[in-house]
């Protein structure tokens, strides 16, 4: 999960006057998330990298349209998701693993906590290779939600979907990968 | 949350995500290049907004650029060289002086005049004028309605200028040189009175077109046409 800085509103409100150093701040603390989200419909990181940049210049130039007070994450990443998604549609080069298991060690190299010891590495495989199995649909719903840690309210807006949808995708990759995981 | 639950939440720990890019710098450079380039285009517009003005102001460039207007009732047209015309008095051709309530009878049209007392009213179907007198001078003020009455407008550049005045839904002022003015008045006994004009501020307000003639400055034209209205 990213942090929201505690004067979100503030920073908002200055970048909707042209004050480019708020907009920065606003960057730096959502930049991980619109990458990361991005890279999970894309799958590759060059295009995550430009829809991530391209959502967060159009999102500069609508900030004017911006409801003060609503949250700004979820509004955020559904622009970069759309950015993601034309170039998925466009490009024809998603690399098929994109979202791949780390090593052994997590991230980072630092020791494995007890919960994620618990995790085998053959379970881990065997889940991530069911995970992108799934159709499309589903995998992004699954990505965003448990990988990401979005709400389900975000992953629906995220994505342009009804919660109800949202829900059902989950549920319907959830009982695939149950098939995988038992 | 199920164990599955729990266990992608896991996975999604141990994912190898590509290295997070430093999006900033990009980003910034993108919306500094828009604001550049936006004001750039800012820029752009201005000077060709000054670049007309100037050319308006310039008689032989505005003579390429205005060539014939319509504004409202009248007819304002740049021409090689003027019909025959002489001095004339400012009311020459309006017929008859009538008093106020049989001018706005005979036109058609209720008069639209405060501020200022006129001395004599002259009246043609759709078209109703006043003389009066400001700053010690004469001035004609015509008003004109629907499409019985009209008037053309005749100039020859580098003579005269023509320029748009801050006044009214679209506006004229025509200023210099001779210029020649045709009343045409009664679509079914059709009159034509030609006579030289002098300064004249033409504009529109609703479905009224306005004249006003004399020998006043822009400024001052500009002030009784906005005191006439108010």
């Amino acid at each position: 999960m990213v942090g929201r800085p505690l004067d979100e509103s503030d920073l908002i409100g200055r970048a909707q006057r042209g004050d480019t150093h708020a907009y920065e701040e606003l960057v730096t603390a959502y930049q991980g998330i619109a990458f990361r989200t991005a890279y999970v419909i894309a799958r590759n990181a060059a295009d995550a990298e430009e829809a991530a940049q391209d959502g967060f210049v159009k999102a500069w130039r609508a900030l004017g349209r911006f409801r003060p007070g609503a949250p700004f994450r979820p509004w955020l990443l559904q622009i970069v998701a759309n950015e993601a998604r034309n170039r998925r549609r466009s490009a024809g080069r998603r690399e098929h693993l994109a979202v791949r298991a780390a090593t052994e060690e997590p991230s980072g190299g630092a020791a494995p906590s007890p919960e994620a010891a618990l995790l085998t590495a053959e379970t881990r495989e065997a889940l991530l290779a069911a995970v992108n199995e799934l159709p499309d649909d589903q995998r992004e719903v699954i990505s965003l939600r448990y990988f990401l840690g979005l709400s389900e309210h975000e992953v629906a807006q995220a994505l342009d979907l009804p919660e109800g949808t949202v829900k059902s995708r989950t549920s319907r990759a959830l009982e695939r990968l149950r098939e995988s995981y038992d | 949350m199920t164990e599955l639950e729990r266990a992608l939440v896991l996975l999604g720990s141990e994912l190898d995500f590509p290295a997070e890019p430093d999006l900033y710098s990009r980003v910034r450079e993108r919306i500094e290049r828009r604001r550049r380039a936006r004001r750039a285009l800012l820029v752009a517009v201005a000077l060709i907004v000054v670049a007309f003005g100037i050319a308006l102001a310039v008689p032989d460039a505005r003579s390429s650029i205005l060539r014939f207007f319509h504004i409202g009732s009248a007819t304002v047209e740049r021409v090689h060289t003027l019909p025959p015309a002489r001095e004339r008095p400012l009311a020459a051709g309006l017929g008859p002086v009538r008093s106020r309530h049989d001018a706005e009878a005979r036109s058609g049209i209720p008069l639209v005049l405060s501020g200022v007392t006129p001395t004599r009213y002259y009246a043609q179907p759709g078209l109703i004028a006043t003389l009066l007198e400001y700053r010690g001078k004469p001035v004609l003020l015509a008003e004109m309605g629907g499409d019985q009455a009209g008037i053309t407008k005749k100039f020859v550049t580098p003579e005269t200028r023509v320029e748009p005045a801050e006044i009214g839904a679209n506006s004229l002022w025509i200023e210099g040189g001779k210029h020649v003015l045709i009343w045409q008045a009664g679509l079914a006994t059709f009159q034509r009175v030609t006579r030289l004009a002098g300064n004249v501020l033409l504009w529109v307000e609703g479905d009224r077109t306005f004249r006003l003639e004399g020998d006043l400055t822009k400024g001052q034209m500009l002030k009784l046409a906005r005191d006439i209205t108010r």
